[in-house]
């Protein structure tokens, strides 16, 4: 549990002004994004939870609906209320209510004042104002507060001051204004709105550390401390030098290339995502060194288990983690990882279409159409020779595979070397007399058709490629604004693309160019869709 | 439908017969359930099983399909654990839902295109036909009943699924997860994701319900309970309402479903649960759900199929969901249910619930030989939680009969066996030609126990027929009209 600061109440703050200089060119205008009601994910909901009243047993994840992930967790736009999702919310607010006054130092931290009894209306009153600013991530106004103050009667009733307090937590953890993050702001034109600096604070935080704003940030967006570029600036590098930041650009890399959950027992899924989560720390923490490390990168992160597996010699034993380097093994960065090359299994093996698949949405961003009709994709691919390059070979002897598969096929079978647990191999599973070439070409890249062997390879082949930071700039774009980009972002997106390229790709420069854009604070209105 | 009895309606009906009301009953403003209708509330259920009745390239077409029409007909293995209580159950066989290709490329009325998974979701769950990769294009079925028949029941009607999770790293595409859609507010077809927790369920139904021996202060603890929570509910959906109006339509849109949602659960917790009887009783809590398993995969050293990946406990979901769903109906909580035991295309881990190491889909496309039996133990084990249901109901006295005699209860698959218009071959599983389903339950006249070859009808028609034992007018689910006299009493 991370220890609840002290909390200031700054006089601005309670008025919520947002008086600030920040205002829009014309052509900026044009550039604000869509943004819409965003609900906090399951993931954000327990990291709110723990951060506002110390509870960290993952409610929302073991009562609320599950979240679509395509691939990311956030996307607003796949997000349905419903009658589970209200039950949860509401059993969200019991649980958390029960649970959260048992420790008399957590309410002691929670409640301001020392409650004279079950009357105590000021020091109830206290508590609202308090705890809904933290839950609401800005103050509440006054017909807010005594709206919360209705419940008071209850705990006279009950002749208990904390049954007041559990009906407003209750009342609170269910309340939209908590589960939804609501941007009103200020209109500045037509279905363009300025987001007050606690909407600003509450962009900020979730993106950067997937939480619910600390104390100090609300503060200072009461102070007027987020109404520069520079203040926004600031603010944006203390949440990064947080722990939490480290989590949650894991978190990113994880939806985005789809280890968050790995079809494996549990102890080689967590020991492959450790080894993951540790390059990318290394790489945009550490050693904040060119993005593309992450994926060139020599050493890796693994235990006897992965060790083994990868047939790495360096590995000098132990029961822990250490850097380990790949030394003869042919391998590099990321992509050598069991974690991703978990991915694109189909027919119990590894599938050179669905690593095909992988590679152009995940890594290139680019959309693969469904297969057309008269294609029953729940068919593996037969030939007369067992051998996997063979049958695949039907793909490109029937009219109307081709084409797609072309381009899919040859990237997956540049990786078949390495099967779907990250071992290497020389034969298809099963079948010494398969022999497994392991060459492959990622074609009609912008730089080219790309041959490369290995995940090495390929890795070398998207940084040549000339698509592979627009859609790193992309990816991150998604995931910070919880949707998929439209027509309207995509000036924005080439020009932080120009950036990150003549910035040393810096991860975090990276970051910190989404939260400085003059646009970051704004919003503008969604049609109807 | 129904009429109401309002509490002081109730307490004149009992005029001196000297019942003894808890407290809370009486200070609590809400809505009294009728406990005193006179004849016994009709209910709909259906049933769902993502899996087809034959496997790819086998001879041997299905192991579902009576040999023998109308009364007293073989059970083949598929349906098996219905045993002793096939004359409770009717099979509809010789079904068919019409697809693109055979209409010119242009997807018929009632029909799907050509390409299989999820395509015959709209038309079988709501005989609309279903535009390319999507969900349903209409209300289904149990919905549609819903409005006609819940009344001012506490749920119109329970969604739920017992399959857990995907079970592969990415969500569910196209509304594979689900079963039920209905017309919103707005007047669009909006899905309503099921609930999976059965403790979460149980929660739902049967929080309002007074466990019975309590003394008076335990009857003052519970009844201050019940009313904050009413106050809570109160307090939270007038400030969603406050801030509805101040968002922009697209979000308006968004937060008004949340708002209709909270307006649903404030009702139900402001009706008071009916007295507790012999049949109508609060169940013990079920404890903490069985926790969801991880993504399907092989077991990490041998490069098989892992036998404990994929699989979330789904037996004892199943079990606990029929228990619910059987519970619910008896209080009269709700009159419709539906409930999805798995998937369109189940990526469900076998080896826990049939000893096939294997997931629910794979088992369709087993090959031959063996493939139709193998899938068919699959099918045996969703048939089995459908015959535990209708058993419940069976010994269930109501009236002069029992349970089943108000009922219609249905249990859909997701495809048949034959042509596949996508594969461009015969004896496929990928095909909604041959289909089968099942109907229990007497309401409205359904004759059950008999086999009934329905050469031609859709799907559909079956739903329509039991539509309209419980009360439903009209002839029509989406576009498709008629339904299946046979079924009926002459």
């Amino acid at each position: 549990m991370r220890p609840v600061l002290p909390l200031i109440l700054l006089a601005a703050g309670c008025t919520g002004s947002i008086d600030g200089p920040a205002t829009l060119s014309s052509a900026q205008a044009e550039e604000v994004a869509h943004s819409g009601l965003r609900r906090l994910s399951r993931v954000e909901l327990d990291a709110t939870v723990r951060d506002l009243l110390g509870d960290d047993k993952a409610r929302a994840r073991r009562l609320l609906p599950p979240d679509s992930t395509d691939p990311f967790d956030n996307d607003y736009r796949q997000q349905t209320a419903s009658g589970a999702l209200v039950e949860a919310a509401e059993a969200l607010g019991v649980e958390l209510a029960d649970v959260t006054l048992v420790d008399p130092q957590a309410r002691a931290r929670l409640i301001p004042c020392q409650p004279t009894g079950a009357a105590d209306a000021a020091c109830l009153r206290a508590f609202v104002e308090t705890f809904g600013r933290r839950a609401f991530r800005r103050p509440l106004v006054q017909e807010e507060v005594d709206r919360f103050m209705t419940l008071q009667p209850l705990a006279v009733e009950a002749g208990d001051f904390d049954f007041g307090v559990k009906l407003v937590i209750r009342a609170m953890i269910q309340h939209p204004a908590f589960l939804y993050r609501v941007e009103l702001g200020e209109p500045v034109s037509v279905g363009l709105f300025r987001l007050t600096p606690f909407e600003l604070a509450t962009r900020l935080s979730y993106f950067l550390i997937g939480t619910t704003p600390q104390d100090w940030l609300l503060d200072q967006a009461a102070a007027g401390g987020l109404d520069s570029k520079d203040g926004v600036q600031l603010a944006a590098k203390r949440l990064l030098a947080d722990p939490l930041a480290r989590e949650q650009i894991e978190r990113f890399h994880a939806l985005w290339l789809g280890y968050h959950r790995l079809p494996h027992p549990l102890a080689l899924t967590q020991a492959m995502q450790q080894e993951s989560d540790a390059l990318v720390d290394r790489v945009v923490f550490t050693e904040g060194s060119d993005y593309f490390t992450l994926f060139t990168s020599s050493d890796t992160f693994v235990n006897q288990t992965l060790a083994t597996q990868y047939g790495l010699a360096g590995f000098t034993g132990g029961a822990g983690f250490q850097w380990t380097n790949y030394g003869a093994a042919p391998r590099k960065g990321l992509l050598s990882h069991g974690s991703v090359l978990s991915q694109g299994v189909k027919f119990s093996d590894s599938s050179p279409t669905q690593r095909g698949i992988f590679v152009r949405n995940r890594l290139l961003c680019q959309e693969v159409p469904r297969p057309p009709p008269g294609v029953n994709v729940d068919a593996a691919p037969t030939s007369s020779s067992p051998c996997k390059k063979a049958r695949y070979s039907t793909h490109a002897s029937v009219g109307g595979c081709k084409q797609c598969h072309d381009n899919l096929d040859p990237i997956g079978f540049g990786l078949e070397r390495f099967d779907r647990e990250g071992r290497y191999r020389t034969t298809d599973d099963g079948l010494p007399q398969c022999p497994i070439e392991g060459k492959g070409t990622v074609v009609g890249a912008p730089a080219g058709d790309l041959a490369f062997s290995g995940p090495d390879g390929l890795a070398d082949a998207l940084i040549a490629s000339g698509a592979f930071e627009r859609c790193v700039v992309t990816q991150v774009f998604r995931f910070a604004q919880g949707r998929r980009e439209d027509a309207l972002d995509v000036p924005a997106l080439l020009q932080r693309t120009e950036t990150f390229k003549t910035g040393q790709r810096n991860f975090q420069a990276l970051l910190l160019d989404v939260v400085s854009d003059e646009t970051f604070g704004f919003r503008r209105e969604e049609e109807v869709r | 439908m129904g009429t109401r009895l309002s509490r002081r309606h109730l307490l004149k009906g009992l005029g001196g017969v000297g019942l003894s009301l808890p407290l809370l009953e009486i200070m609590l403003d809400g809505k009294a359930f009728a406990q005193a209708a006179p004849t016994a509330p009709k209910r709909y259920l259906v049933f769902f099983d993502g899996q087809s009745i034959g496997a790819d390239g086998d001879p041997l077409a299905n192991d579902f399909v009576p040999n023998t029409v109308g009364r007293n007909y073989d059970l083949k293995s598929a349906i098996a654990p219905l045993g002793a209580l096939k004359s409770e159950v009717s099979v509809i066989s010789g079904l068919k839902i019409p697809w693109a290709a055979e209409n010119g490329g242009v997807i018929p009325a009632g029909g799907r295109p050509d390409n299989f998974h999820v395509t015959s979701l709209s038309p079988l769950l709501s005989g609309v036909r279903a535009p390319s990769g999507t969900a349903s294009a209409g209300a289904t079925s149990d919905q549609l009943v819903a409005k006609a028949i819940a009344g001012s029941t506490a749920f119109p009607s329970l969604t739920y699924r017992v399959q857990a999770e995907w079970y592969l790293s990415v969500a569910a595409p196209y509304g594979r997860d689900m079963i039920s859609y209905k017309i919103d507010s707005s007047g669009r077809v909006a899905a309503i994701p099921p609930q999976t927790s059965p403790r979460q369920a149980w929660q739902a139904l049967f929080s309002n319900f007074v466990p019975s021996g309590l003394d008076a202060a335990a009857q003052k603890r519970l009844e201050l309970e019940l009313r904050s929570r009413r106050s809570v509910l109160d307090l939270v959906r007038g400030d969603t309402e406050r801030l509805v109006p101040k968002l922009g339509a697209a979000d308006k849109q968004r937060l008004q479903r949340h708002l209709d949602e909270l307006r649903d659960l404030e009702r139900r917790v402001a009706t008071i649960a009916p007295p507790q009887t012999s049949a109508c009783m609060r169940p013990s809590d079920p404890g903490a759900d069985p926790s969801v398993g991880t993504p399907q995969g092989n077991n990490g050293t041998d490069n098989t199929y892992a036998q404990n990946l994929g699989y979330s406990g789904e037996e004892a979901r199943a079990n606990l969901f029929v228990d619910l769903i059987h519970l619910a109906m008896v209080c009269d909580l709700t009159r419709v249910a539906s409930l999805q035991l798995t998937m369109f295309q189940s990526h469900l881990n076998m080896y826990a619930l049939t000893g096939q190491a294997t997931d629910c889909h794979e088992l369709g496309h087993g090959g031959v030989p063996g493939g139709t039996m193998a899938l068919s133990k699959g099918i045996a084990w969703h048939v089995k939680h459908f015959a535990r249901l209708v058993q419940k109901f069976k010994d269930t006295p109501e009236g002069n009969g029992n349970m089943l005699d108000s009922s219609a209860l249905v249990f859909l698959m997701e495809g048949g066996h034959g042509w596949d218009p996508e594969g461009v071959k015969g004896n496929s599983s990928h095909s909604t030609e041959n289909m089968a389903c099942l109907l229990a339950g007497r309401a409205g006249g359904l004759q059950p126990g008999q086999h009934v070859v329905a050469a031609g009808k859709h799907p559909a028609n079956v739903l329509v027929t039991a539509m309209k034992a419980v009360g439903v007018t009209g002839d029509t689910l989406g576009e498709v009209s008629g339904d299946v006299p046979q079924l009926r009493v002459a």
